[in-house]
């Protein structure tokens, strides 16, 4: 298992990149005490802060795009600059871009911790259930690598494939009706409930610290087996890509 | 006026400006209106953060043209510095004035309660002008096209949900409510408040004149020569 060594040098790679830190880290930091600024005593009629979900959504949010990190390097070593040096190795490539993924979605998990924890302690936002929130953060990060990999091995120009990626992101923001209330019809009460990785998530997690377990199970199983199945496209696109 | 035409032609030869150029003033005319808030539909009231992204895109040929060299070739050439700058200004300001009309007047043919629509035009490009403003002066800091982007992105989300265009100011605590006085986009969704409700002008004039008054701060900042 020599890829087993690289994984250090991955994680460090990560770590250094600061653009990401800035966007995925510092970016929701800011906007979370803003927000708390503004929401400060607001409760809805259960009496739940406002923050709390205003704080969940941010959290899993920012996950949708977790898996650009993921794929910029997948770009660079296996497609780009250091193509020829990765495929002059003698080591087993599958296992290392799998590595580079499993990097890229635990440190994505790493910064959704952060953010909860600092949500958690400097914010005052109690976050009812850790295990099962950390649950669901994971899926979605897994979700999100995947889903930026298709993306990568499917397009082939990277600068349409970075594009789809953020289409990705952006689109089922818009679709769970942050920005603004989606029109009232069938398929956009499907695509802000169901048919939305993110609004299905929030979910979970808010029916969860609501005590209504059957609920979130049945939505967290929802984004696993999503996961699954994309997960098994992504082995076949990856494959075709490879060769 | 050759800087002028061809950086006109450089913003539209690029494909992937263009389609960000054209289709988004164009959903904006689609999206629908608030209950209570904002006044005006959606698409009008977040066309400012559209402007500012639109802005940066389209300086950051400038900043191309400062990584590639050009400026040193253009200092040696018998064309000022001021004439660089203006005229490429002007062509960026020309196709964001283009897409306020399209985003006006396709309002007014789609059926939205724009109010005012003249004056909407007006402040449209009053905000268009200072959002270049800023983005000449953002460029300046930066030698990466993508990096400025990328830092410039959760800025532009901060200063809009501060300057009050996602939220209304008045929700703010008293704090948060004087520092949005700071942002242009505080001004913009004072403007478009005004649109809505507004009847004597002096207020208005007020709100572009203050608009204005960025765009001139902010190049003087943002137009100083750099060789590297």
């Amino acid at each position: 298992m020599r890829v087993l060594a690289t994984i250090p040098f991955t994680l460090l790679r990560m770590v250094r990149s600061y653009i990401v830190l800035l966007l995925l880290l510092a970016m929701p930091i800011l906007l979370l005490t803003v927000f708390a600024f503004i929401l400060k005593g607001a409760v809805t009629e259960t009496g739940e802060p406002y923050l709390y979900q205003t704080a969940i959504t941010m959290v899993l949010t920012f996950q949708l795009f977790g898996g650009s990190i993921v794929m910029s390097y997948i770009q660079t070593d296996f497609f780009s600059e250091f193509r020829a040096r990765i495929f002059a190795l003698p080591f087993n490539r599958t296992m290392y871009a799998f590595s580079i993924m499993m990097c890229g979605t635990v440190y994505s998990i790493l910064m959704g911790l952060i953010l909860m924890a600092y949500t958690q302690f400097v914010l005052g936002v109690a976050w009812t259930n850790w295990l099962w929130a950390i649950y669901i953060l994971s899926l979605m990060s897994i979700l999100s690598s995947v889903v930026y990999l298709i993306i990568t091995f499917a397009v082939k120009s990277f600068k349409t494939a970075e594009r789809l990626s953020v289409l990705y992101g952006v689109s089922f923001v818009t679709l769970a009706g942050l920005f603004f209330p989606m029109p009232d019809n069938a398929f956009f009460r499907f695509m802000g409930s169901y048919g939305n990785p993110l609004a299905l998530s929030v979910e979970a997690v808010l029916n969860m610290s609501r005590s209504n377990s059957g609920g979130a199970w049945f939505q967290a199983n929802l984004l696993l087996a999503v996961t699954v199945v994309l997960f098994a496209l992504m082995l076949l696109v990856g494959r075709r890509r490879m060769a | 006026m050759t800087i002028f035409h061809f950086a006109l032609k450089r913003s539209f030869g690029n494909r992937a400006n263009l389609l960000f150029l054209t289709l988004f003033p164009i959903a904006c005319i689609f999206l629908p209106s608030g209950e209570g808030w904002p006044f005006l539909p959606y698409g009008y009231q977040y066309f400012g953060i559209f402007i500012l992204f639109a802005s940066i895109r389209l300086a950051a040929i400038m900043l191309e043209d400062r990584a590639k060299g050009v400026v040193k070739r253009l200092a040696v050439a018998p064309v000022s510095h001021l004439r660089y700058i203006s005229q490429n200004l002007l062509a960026y300001l020309c196709i964001m004035v283009v897409q306020c009309a399209v985003v006006v007047i396709g309002g007014l043919l789609y059926g939205q309660q724009l109010y005012q629509p003249a004056w909407l035009m007006l402040l449209y490009i009053s905000f268009s002008a200072a959002s270049l403003a800023v983005a000449l002066a953002w460029i300046s800091l930066y030698r990466n096209k993508e990096i400025s982007f990328l830092v410039f992105m959760p800025i532009v989300f901060l200063v809009a949900i501060l300057g009050g265009i996602m939220m209304p100011v008045d929700i703010f605590p008293e704090g948060l409510r004087r520092l949005a006085v700071v942002f242009p986009t505080y001004w913009l969704a004072k403007g478009l408040d005004w649109i809505a409700f507004g009847e004597s002008i002096g207020p208005f004039l007020l709100v572009n004149g203050v608009l204005w008054l960025y765009a001139v701060v902010f190049v003087i900042m943002g137009s100083a020569r750099k060789i590297e």
